[in-house]
């Protein structure tokens, strides 16, 4: 592998990075359940607005 | 009686066929005219790519389907139009070239009273020397055999850094002008998962290098997003994913060549950079497939009939506005050909009025711009509105109005997987509405009712739902007309 110490990559040590509590809301599965169910319900009312 | 010709037979091309088999009564035909033998499910190539599919989970074969649907299927490529038919007859008139394997590239001349042009995207990996697997020194997932090519590399960049070498691993964008930024960052968050799952992570580099300015801008000019009573922006949603991951980002890059293991590039302040790579996932910039159109006598009016770009031009203001001037009601509603109204151009085959992220160039004079996306289910709703065009045109006559589904009016969901597996997976899923955004009607150009992005295992399982559910679909089985596109 050689020398990339030069590579102009973008400062991230701003972005936010998340909790604990988040990051085991994400692998819960009864939690991720319900935002499944949300998700879904989501995608079929922009079917019923926009898509004819 | 009507003839009806589909050209392409992807998501667009494919919704449109099945659509019009189901809406068109007995006595008209539907033509499909495609060089592939085989339906692709695009979005899952990306976890072939990372050997978690293989070929056979995500392409089946178009014949079957359509002969189940009582449409002509032909393995052949379009490489003229002759929209106002030519010497022979007034009816318009589509040159098809043979491309099934032993076929000997005859071609033939076949009549249409009503053509889709749903060609889809020329895959223009020639625009950056070097890139590509066909002949350069990056992969790609753009097709299922790309994606296996994709997977073996991986593979053994994997087994390197098991050997205790470091690898650099770059997944991105080939050109400055690319789109489909989306399927790039999906990627790189499953090369990620794979060498955390291979316990190699910390050996590897893993770099996103893209033409977006600012992460999430996705070729869509990024996203607002409504979370916990503020507003966000998919720019720092997309970046906490990446800090949280370790995945640098190089933003603004328009690549101009690739040798083997060096990625050379230019960004948006002029600089010109090199980058050393073991394993390059790029993706190439999208044209139009090469399509001729021919008046009656024989003259050339390509040049009416397309964009520069290759792509169709249909009902979009195509007046070259500045970019600070256009506005939401410039997108295409009906998708029908400019001058020919029994003529739809469909998916990624209409040429886009506009980009929607905002156009920059270097000082070198170099645009970095990333391209509208218009794949998935924008795709296949434009698909279905011109079957539905076509179909009342055929039962009630030429004054039928003809059916509208702007992108400046449509939403699309991009779920884009970053680890599998039914309790480990993750993915970030985003939806957008509309995709084209309309700062008339939102001051944010989008609702932000229906304009989230979440992360999480649900997005995994949405992303899988999606995979068979849209499969099922595409192969016309029990009820696929009750699956929204």
């Amino acid at each position: 592998m050689s020398d990339n110490s030069a590579v102009p990559v973008a400062d991230l040590s701003k972005a936010p990075l998340p909790t604990e509590k988040m990051l085991k809301r994400r692998k819960s599965v009864p939690i991720q359940l319900t935002r499944f169910a949300v998700f879904n319900a989501r995608i079929m009312r922009m079917v019923l607005k926009g898509h004819g | 009686m009507a003839d009806v010709v589909v050209l392409g037979a992807g998501v667009a091309g494919h919704t449109a066929a099945l659509h019009l088999s189901r809406l068109l009564p007995k006595g008209h035909t539907v033509t499909v005219v495609s060089p592939n033998s085989q339906w692709n499910w695009i979005p899952s190539n990306i976890w072939v790519g990372v050997g978690k599919m293989g070929k056979e989970d995500v392409v089946f074969p178009l014949a079957p389907v359509y002969a189940k649907k009582g449409v002509t299927f032909k393995q052949a490529k379009a490489v003229a139009i002759w929209p106002q038919g030519d010497s022979e007859s007034d009816r318009g008139a589509v040159d098809i070239v043979a491309t099934s394997p032993g076929a000997d590239g005859s071609s033939e001349r076949i009549r249409y009273d009503y053509l889709v042009n749903a060609t889809g995207p020329q895959l223009k990996f020639q625009m950056t020397p070097g890139l590509g697997p066909h002949g350069g020194h990056t992969v790609s997932v753009c097709t299922a055999d790309h994606a296996i090519q994709a997977a073996e590399a991986l593979r053994a960049t994997i087994a390197r850094l098991k050997a205790g070498e470091r690898q650099t691993l770059v997944v991105g964008m080939g050109h400055g002008t690319c789109t489909c930024e989306g399927a790039a960052f999906e990627y790189v968050f499953n090369v990620d998962h794979e060498l955390r799952e291979a316990g190699v992570r910390d050996l590897a580099r893993v770099i996103y290098l893209t033409n977006e300015k600012e992460l999430g801008d996705f070729g869509v000019g990024g996203m607002t997003f409504a979370d916990m009573g503020f507003e966000t922006s998919s720019e720092l949603w997309t970046g906490s994913l990446f800090r949280e991951r370790g995945v640098e980002a190089v933003l603004g890059a328009h690549v101009t060549k690739v040798e083997p293991g060096v990625v050379h590039y230019e960004t948006l302040d002029g600089e010109f950079h090199t980058l050393d790579f073991d394993f390059g996932m790029l993706l190439p910039p999208f044209g139009g497939v090469p399509l001729a159109a021919y008046d009656k006598n024989g003259e050339d009016i390509s040049a009416s009939m397309f964009a520069p770009s290759g792509f169709m031009k249909v009902d979009a203001d195509y007046s070259g506005k500045p970019y600070a001037e256009w506005k939401a009601s410039d997108w295409p509603k009906t998708y029908q050909a400019i001058g020919y109204d029994n003529i739809w151009a469909v998916g990624i085959a209409f040429a886009p009025p506009h980009q929607i992220s905002q156009p920059r160039t270097s000082p070198n004079g170099t645009l970095i711009a990333p391209a509208p996306p218009r794949t998935g289910m924008p795709s296949g709703v434009m698909g279905k509105t011109a079957a539905l065009s076509i179909a009342d045109r055929i039962k009630h006559g030429a004054s039928a109005k003809a059916h509208e589904a702007s992108m400046a009016n449509m939403g699309a969901a991009c779920v884009a997987s970053a680890g599998a597996g039914m309790r480990t997976g993750s993915a970030a899923a985003m939806t957008m509405m509309p995709v084209v955004p309309d700062f008339e009607r939102y001051p944010t150009g989008r609702d932000l009712k229906d304009t989230r992005g979440e992360l999480g295992l649900a997005g995994h399982w949405v992303k899988l739902m999606l995979h068979y559910l849209f499969i099922h679909k595409a192969k016309g089985r029990l009820g696929w007309q009750l699956i929204p596109e």
